[in-house]
C-alpha cells in the first residue's frame, strides 16, 4: 500500500458544503454512465404510473454525489472503506433549464484506530432526500 | 408469482465479467460532476460507487427471475451499503453475484434486500453492494 499523509480528522469537524444542481439532462447522462436506464429517472408518465409526482433523479446519483464531500476531503477515493444511504425522499427534477439544487453536507463523529465515519446529509429545499448516511474513511 | 420468504438465499450464477474501461470510469465520473484526479490519468480507480454499474447488472437475475414477478420500472430503490475490499480499478474484470438476504410483504408493495459480491476474474473480492428495493405492485386487478 503506498504511503500517504495522514489526514487531521477530530469529532465534530464540519466537511465543506457542496451545492450540485440536477436537470432532466444530467439525470439522462447519470442514466447513461450507470447504465440504469429505469423509465422514472426520464419520463413523467412512468413516474406517475408509481405513483410519483413526476421525474426522480436516481437515488445512487445522490448517494455517488454526497460522498463527494468526504472524497474532496480526503483526496484518495480509496480510502473510504464502507457507505450507507437510506433513499428517505425523492429528489424531484423539474424539466427546467436549471434543474434543482441538492445541498450536501458532512460532519465527522468518530475518529477509531485510523477510521473516520462522517455522518451525511443531503436537501433538497426543505426535504432531506437522504437518512442514516454515513461513511467509514481512513484518515491514518 | 411473486416474490416471498422462501426465495431467501437464492443466489444466481455469477454475471459474465465487466471489464473496468478509463472511458467508462471518465463518463461515470463526469455524470457526478467530479472531477478528482484519481479517476484520471495512468492509473485511474473508479468512484467508488462506480460498483453499482456491475452489480446492477445481477439486479438483471432478479427481474429475469419469472418465479419473482418483479419489474424495474414498479420498483425503487429503498438504501444502499457498499463494503470495499479495495478501489475498481481501470483494467479489472469483475463479475457479480446476486443473492436474496430478506424479503417483507407490506401491503402494496415488497421490500426485497440483496447483497451482490463484486470480485475479480483472479477470485479477489472487492466490494459488497447491498441494496433494499421497493417493488410497488401491480395495479388491482392486473395479474402478476
Amino acid at each position: 500500500m503506498t504511503a500517504t499523509p495522514a489526514i487531521a480528522a477530530a469529532v465534530g469537524d464540519q466537511l465543506p458544503v457542496l451545492e450540485v444542481a440536477i436537470t432532466r439532462g444530467g439525470a439522462v447522462r447519470y442514466a447513461g454512465a450507470s447504465t440504469d436506464f429505469n423509465p422514472i429517472h426520464w419520463s413523467d408518465t412512468a413516474a406517475r404510473a408509481i405513483g410519483l409526482d413526476g421525474v426522480i433523479v436516481h437515488g445512487m446519483w445522490t448517494m455517488g454525489t454526497a460522498l463527494r464531500v468526504v472524497t474532496d476531503w480526503v483526496g484518495d477515493p480509496g480510502r473510504v472503506v464502507d457507505y450507507f444511504v437510506r433513499f428517505s425522499r425523492p429528489v424531484k427534477v423539474p424539466d427546467t433549464a436549471d434543474g434543482v439544487v441538492v445541498r450536501f453536507s458532512g460532519k465527522v463523529t468518530q475518529v477509531v484506530e485510523g477510521v473516520a465515519t462522517v455522518a451525511l446529509e443531503a436537501t433538497c429545499g426543505d426535504d432531506k432526500v437522504l437518512a442514516a448516511a454515513k461513511v467509514e474513511v481512513r484518515v491514518d | 408469482m411473486t416474490i416471498s420468504e422462501t426465495h431467501v438465499g437464492r443466489s444466481y450464477p455469477p454475471t459474465p465479467p465487466y471489464r473496468i474501461s478509463r472511458a467508462k470510469i471518465a463518463e461515470f465520473a463526469s455524470a457526478l460532476g467530479d472531477a478528482n484526479p484519481a479517476y484520471s490519468g495512468e492509473t485511474p480507480v473508479a468512484p467508488p460507487t462506480f460498483a453499482v454499474v456491475i452489480s446492477s447488472q445481477a439486479w438483471g437475475s432478479l427481474f429475469d427471475d419469472p418465479e419473482l414477478g418483479l419489474a424495474l420500472h414498479r420498483t425503487v430503490h429503498g438504501d444502499q451499503r457498499f463494503t470495499w475490499t479495495r478501489p475498481l480499478r481501470e483494467g479489472d474484470d469483475v463479475t457479480a453475484v446476486l443473492t436474496i438476504e430478506k424479503v417483507r410483504n407490506r401491503g402494496t408493495a415488497d421490500m426485497v434486500t440483496v447483497r451482490v459480491d463484486l470480485s475479480t476474474l483472479a477470485g479477489e473480492h472487492v466490494c459488497s453492494a447491498t441494496s433494499t428495493l421497493l417493488h410497488s405492485h401491480p395495479t388491482e386487478g392486473a395479474v402478476a
